[in-house]
């Protein structure tokens, strides 16, 4: 009878203590179990870049296209000011003092060659002669009323031809290598109107001791009119036009681990090739090797490709 | 104990008075409790947010997180400081010990983060504490619905900021109201530098003159005719002319006006977060934040009237439309677990009449319940326990206990008032019945309080779970224990009668049909020990077989009936790339028919809930009434369904959580894996280096599985380094630069328009073409001191790189985590082995420092705190029994009932395809209690029979026939209290299921033995002879 009593007390404290032991491990695999569920249920979209179907590709606001040929423009913005060509602005002065008789003109008239400007009476010869413009132009600035005496140079008439006009940019150091006579500047004066284009014709020798800038010049047809000397203006010059095999927009290019590469279509789906760019404006960007013509690549929007073959490195850290 | 009952039955007036008493305190007290829907799991944190704009992770660190992680070392209670510093933002979380007075914390904090504030450079940002809440304190998110679609998103934006949240946070109990979505209105210059030039103007000048110009000023007053007239001068902006017509200069009369150069608008502050709906298109949103320890109930039943009020002032055809409330799982979970606590009552109340057979002394006995759980409501009150799922559910197990004390007593005292007729008076016929029985019930009661000791040594998570379950049994325990050993016999003196012809008491029918049937089982088995000794073997030997088959896991989740949809996105991607993605998975998901609508917010918002980056969203997913789903549709099922329709969107990683879960996750220290080695060090570029070579170190360990290394890097930078030697040459200074960089690419906020009770910041900037790549960066133009204007790329070199996306830090050092989990070995051999593969192969330089933390660890603590708790717990009970019994033997053959319910409860688990967790254990662990109140007095009562006489063989049976009615009840009452539970289905029932299921299938087994084993065991163990 003690040997049952002795194994019943045994088996009891054995079969508690296993028992609790067993609770208390359980809480321990818990854990294990619950982190390979949730694992399970993402570690199968490690290799999903194949996976990506054009539909969802587009769905996400990718877009693709053609790689082709292009020309790239590659221009600067240069701070300027519109100047009077001093070769179109002439000063009308009476060659002889004398009363003025007459005025005809007031400033900003316009008016041709051979228009009679005033008629002023000579001092020393007492006979009135007249005063008239020697070019078509407008009239800028004048110092003539009816009834004083003009002397030689004080009294003028500016008469400025403003069909044409300088452009007058300034052009930092980093900028001066690139700016070469006869590059293509263009002016915006309005929106949604076409803009003005003239050539670079001079380029000033010197840099300014105050502004270090040095002075690029542009001759601007002025037919509207709106070009007005003293306003300051934008000139965005073109300082390179090369043709590219292929051009392609900067929206393509992705870069992986450091190096640049574009997203192409091939039997597997669309996939990353590293390239090389030459030149580049703000908007495109030539492709030296890499992408051949007429191959299809993803335009905008391959930063979804690219967040897929990165997503498994971006699960862990969330927030904290 | 016959002092006691004398006491009590002489002054019974004095203790119906107390009782009454009582109940009236319990009631008061159950007014007052707050009530949640579960206990709050938050860790005991305080929040420190710094807003710095434009600022990258690493200058948050150096010159914000910093000096806040400084400030604060060394505080009382502190547990821990962890920070992250992230773009723009500096989070710093510290953590005070568990149990320190949150008030306490946010005090002392708070003087330090005053220390802080001087620390940091003037314009970094001002240190702020988060709001006073928890995890699970934002209980409302609500949009505003544009009906009129006439409002742009920054009208709506300041509807918001200036009319819903102002009035929202009025409401007492609400700490806050956090507005995201939309744009902040700001009066925005924007400059265009070529004007600048043209004029000859920085953006110094700028920022100068406006601020010179935009200001109100008073100016004492005057005396006129014995009348005092205050003099202001009132020079403030009111709009958009006012700030326009700003004079910067004069060139000989003529004025430049700040419209010549800029272009003054109207705008959206930047902004690190957005809100979207239903793939259409940005909304304006909001959430409330309740105040830390009020009632979440009647915190959201007073924002909703006063949201009903706000609707009415809103401009026609706005109205703020909730979205998630925490009201839904507040009802949800009350509904849960009042239905249980109804449908126990009812069934205890009618096992007590089936068995009883009468109404007065069941009434007695059922009294027990309104007592017990109202006394417990007093406690709940003291110990500043809030209703909730698992308080309440702790009331809702112990239903059926709770009367288990009254049912020895009265049915005692009942038999005795029945068999001895008028022999002696009522009160001496009720005192000695007592005293027969009082000594188990109440070393039974005790026990059972005794066993949930161990539940309070229970950390962290399970712990803030298990504790208010543990607390409420435990006290309505204690509760029932005053009522039985108090009340009961006195409430018997007034209510129970002596029959007046005992020759008319009939036995209970259904007694004597269980009788019949009892009788001849008993004595079969007391005559053939050997029976009953093989049916006890039988039973361990099939909990031994089966208990292996049982699949474990971690705390099921608390369903709390809303769906939130986490998607990860690339680190670097931005913030319109990621509203693009965010609205195209919204459009998917609205395709599934169950959804009615999906919020998102993606980023943070006003700052004080949520630090996260641009780069993750969060969906709120709104579902359609359970009625209208598919059939056979639940929320698991939907669950999957969500997955499949998002399995193929490219570059997200894709996380179906629930509202509070994901709130509390976050607060937690977020790291789920078995194992956590966290690499402290200085340098970033170090540390990653080092953290890739253990990983890869680690890897090669057998067993290693999903190691993992923190994604720390990833965010492309543009770098702009000033060129010393090029300033030199022009004599400017580095700060001119900084400020020029600062302002013109970020925008400086120059003052403020006010528009009635509204301000708006006035911000210079530039125009956007001219800042937003990097030819534009470098052709900003420096003015020199002498007037000469280079551009900027002469003077800086601009690189992109990448960056950190993130700096963490842990008590004052970066660190960064290699994660792993372990399978099929055992987790300390691993770590061994790791840590000294690590020490072969890896070299660390000086300063650098492993630490080896995770889930293991705190498993390891527990286990070990369980380890000594549990056997602690058993020797008490073992004591007690030895107390009540006296005697070695007996006190182990009540022991023998543990193991036996242990069985049942294994058994139970098997049978319903359940798995061993955290509340299973916890059932596992009330089942060491619970199971040995039959037994008891059962035990004590064979005792008295031989005792008086009786051999113990006549003992045996008769005892066995005598006790079978309380011992069935008793163990009905339990089981039939707990019934509800285990076919409850509504919110928060998965938690208490498991339990619920143990417990009565451990009391079914410990039943069998009580009435069967016992009996049949009670010679060997009794001590007489």
């Amino acid at each position: 009878m003690k040997k049952i009593i002795l194994s019943t007390i045994i088996i009891t404290a054995l079969i508690t203590f296993w028992v609790t032991k067993e609770m208390v491990n359980s809480h321990q695999n818990n854990y294990s179990i619950q982190e390979h569920e949730s694992h399970s249920g993402h570690g199968d979209h490690e290799d999903h870049k194949e996976n990506i179907t054009e539909k969802v590709l587009f769905e996400f606001g990718a877009e693709v296209d053609i790689a082709s040929s292009g020309i790239l423009n590659k221009t600067i913005e240069l701070p300027g000011e519109i100047q009077l060509d001093p070769d179109r602005l002439v000063h009308i002065t009476p060659r002889f003092g004398g009363l003025v008789k007459e005025v005809y003109k007031q400033i900003g008239d316009k008016v041709n060659e051979g228009d009679l400007l005033a008629i002023i009476e000579s001092n020393e010869s007492l006979t009135v002669y007249e005063l008239k413009s020697s070019i078509n132009g407008i009239i800028i600035d004048m110092h003539f009323t009816k009834g004083e005496t003009a002397q030689n140079s004080d009294n003028f008439f500016a008469i400025a031809n403003l069909s044409k006009v300088w452009l007058n940019l300034s052009v930092y150091q980093k900028y001066l290598t690139q700016l070469k006579i006869g590059q293509t500047v263009n002016v915006l004066i309005k929106k949604d109107f076409p803009s003005i284009s003239g050539e670079i014709s001079f380029i000033s020798p010197t840099i300014d001791e105050h502004t270090r800038t040095a002075i690029a010049r542009v001759v601007l047809s002025n037919s509207y009119g709106w070009l007005r000397p003293g306003q300051f203006i934008t000139g965005f010059v073109t300082i390179s036009q090369s043709s590219c095999s292929i051009m392609i927009p900067k929206t393509a290019i992705e870069t992986i681990k450091g190096l640049d590469v574009v997203f192409t279509k091939n039997e597997h789906g669309y996939e990353p090739i590293n390239i090389k760019i030459g030149q580049q404006n703000s908007e495109f960007v030539e492709i030296l090797s890499g992408l051949k013509i007429g191959q299809q690549y993803v335009k905008k929007g391959g930063f979804i490709l690219k967040a897929q073959i990165a997503k498994s490195s971006f699960g862990g850290g969330h927030n904290h | 104990m016959g002092k006691l009952i004398q006491f009590i039955l002489q002054n019974r007036l004095l203790i119906l008075t107390i009782s009454v008493l009582i109940l009236g305190a319990g009631y008061t007290s159950y007014k007052q409790l707050p009530i949640d829907a579960f206990p709050d799991v938050s860790p005991n944190l305080v929040q420190v947010f710094t807003t710095t704009e434009g600022l990258a992770p690493e200058e948050v660190e150096k010159y914000v997180t910093y000096p806040v992680e400084v400030a604060m070392n060394g505080l009382p209670e502190l547990a821990k400081i962890r920070s992250v510093s992230n773009f723009g933002l500096s989070v710093v979380n510290i953590y005070f010990k568990d149990g320190t007075d949150l008030y306490f914390a946010r005090q002392l904090v708070n003087e330090r983060i005053q220390e802080a504030r001087e620390q940091i450079p003037e314009g970094f940002g001002e240190p702020e504490m988060g709001p006073i809440s928890t995890g699970m304190g934002l209980i409302l998110f609500y949009y505003l619905d544009d009906e009129s679609g006439q409002y742009s998103l920054e009208e709506l934006r300041s509807i918001q900021d200036w009319i819903v949240k102002f009035h929202l946070q009025t409401v007492p109990g609400v700490t806050e109201v956090l507005g995201i979505g939309g744009y902040e209105k700001q009066y925005q210059v924007n400059i265009n530098p070529f004007s600048l030039l043209q004029y000859d103007i920085t953006i110094q000048d700028v920022i100068e003159k406006i601020r010179n110009n935009n200001l109100n000023v008073g100016a004492q007053f005057i005396e006129k005719n014995s009348e005092e007239f205050i003099v202001r001068s009132v020079g403030l902006a009111s709009g958009i002319e006012d700030i326009e017509n700003i004079i910067l200069k004069s060139e000989s009369g003529t004025p430049v006006l700040l419209k010549e150069v800029a272009n003054i608008e109207i705008g959206g502050a930047i902004r690190r977060g957005i809100q979207t709906y239903n793939g259409i298109g940005e909304v304006v949103s909001g959430m409330v934040v309740k105040l830390y320890g009020t009632n979440s109930s009647s915190v959201i039943g007073q924002v909703e009237t006063k949201m009903d009020e706000i609707n009415n002032i809103l401009p026609k055809g706005i109205k703020i439309v909730p979205y998630y409330e925490q009201k839904t799982l507040v009802t949800a979970c009350v509904k849960t677990v009042s239905n249980a606590l109804l449908q126990g009552i009812i069934l205890v109340v009618l096992i007590l009449f089936i068995f009883m057979g009468s109404i007065r002394p069941s009434i007695v006995v059922a009294a027990s319940i309104p007592f017990s759980v109202l006394f417990a409501m007093i406690g709940m009150n003291y110990f500043n326990i809030s209703a909730n799922l698992m308080s309440f559910g702790g009331l809702a197990i112990a239903i059926g206990m709770l009367v288990d004390g009254a049912i020895v007593v009265i049915e005692n005292i009942e038999k005795v008032l029945k068999s001895s007729g008028h022999s002696k008076s009522k009160k001496q016929l009720i005192s000695s019945a007592f005293l027969e029985v009082i000594k188990p019930v109440s070393f039974a009661i005790i026990i059972i309080i005794i066993v949930f000791l161990p539940l309070f040594t229970l950390q962290g998570v399970e712990g803030k779970t298990f504790r208010p379950l543990a607390y409420t049994i435990a006290i309505a325990m204690f509760g029932s224990l005053i009522y039985a050993t108090i009340i009961a016999p006195v409430l018997s003196t007034f209510v129970l009668k002596i029959p007046k012809d005992l020759k008319l008491v009939k036995e209970i029918w259904l007694v004597k049909i269980l009788n019949k049937f009892y009788t001849p089982i008993i004595t079969h088995f007391v005559k053939n020990r050997t029976i009953a000794v093989s049916l006890a073997v039988f039973l361990i030997l099939a909990g031994i077989t089966i208990f292996p088959q049982l699949g474990s896991e971690f705390t099921p989740k608390l369903n709390e009936g809303s769906i939130v949809v986490r998607v990860s996105m690339a680190p670097s991607i931005s913030l319109t790339e990621s509203k693009k993605t965010t609205l195209a998975i919204e459009k998917r998901l609205m395709s599934i028919p169950e959804i009615t609508s999906v919020v998102s917010r993606i980023g943070r918002g006003e700052v004080g809930a949520h630090a996260d980056p641009v780069n993750s969203a969060e969906m709120y997913v709104i579902l359609a009434e359970k009625g209208n789903w598919r059939p056979n549709l639940n929320q698991d099922g939907l669950e999957s369904i969500i997955r499949e329709t998002l399995d193929d969107v490219p570059g997200v990683l894709v996380n179906i959580t629930q509202p509070i879960a994901m709130n509390v996750d976050e607060l937690l220290e977020g790291i789920k894996a078995e194992l956590a080695i966290k690499l402290f060090g200085d340098d970033l570029e170090i540390l990653k280096a080092k953290a890739d070579k253990i990983s890869a170190v680690i890897r090669e360990v057998p067993g290693a599985d999903d190691v993992q290394v923190d994604q720390v890097s990833g965010t492309p930078q543009l770098l702009i380094t000033i060129n010393r030697q090029a300033i030199a040459r022009y004599g400017i200074n580095i700060s001119d630069i900084q400020e020029i960089v600062h302002s013109s690419i970020g925008g400086e906020k120059v003052g403020e328009i006010f528009e009635g009770n509204r301000r708006f910041d006035i911000t210079v900037r530039f125009e956007e073409k001219y800042r937003n790549s990097v030819e534009a960066i470098s052709n900003i133009v420096v003015q020199s001191p002498r007037g000469i204007n280079i551009p900027l790329s002469e003077l800086v070199d601009i690189q992109e790189i990448t960056g950190p996306r993130q700096i963490t830090r842990e008590n004052n050092q970066r660190f960064i985590t290699i994660q792993c989990n372990v399978s099929d070995r055992d987790i300390g051999s691993f770590v061994e082995e790791g840590k000294s593969a690590i020490q072969e192969k890896v070299v660390l330089p000086p300063g650098y420092l492993l630490n080896w933390g995770g889930q293991f660890r705190l498993q390891q603590e527990a286990n070990k705190r369980l380890a000594v708790v549990v056997p602690i717990t058993l020797i008490i009970i073992f004591l007690l029994l030895f107390i009540s019994f006296n005697s070695l033997k007996n006190s182990l053959l009540i022991l023998l009932n543990i193991p036996l319910a242990l069985v049942g409860g294994i058994v139970a688990l098997w049978l319903t395809g359940q798995n061993l967790s955290v509340p299973s254990s916890v059932g596992f662990i009330a089942l060491f209690g619970i199971a040995l109140e039959n037994g008891m007095v059962l035990l004590s009562y064979m005792n008295q029979l031989v005792k008086e006489g009786a051999t113990k063989y006549e003992a045996s049976i008769k005892g066995a026939q005598l006790r079978l009615r309380p011992v069935l009840m008793t163990a009905l009452t339990t089981s039939l209290g707990l019934l509800p539970l285990l076919f409850a289905s509504g919110a928060g029932s998965e938690v208490q299921r498991p339990l619920a299921t143990v417990v009565v299938g451990g009391l079914f087994t410990s039943t069998i033995l009580t009435l069967l084993v016992i009996p049949a065991l009670f010679q060997w163990f009794s001590d007489e002879g």
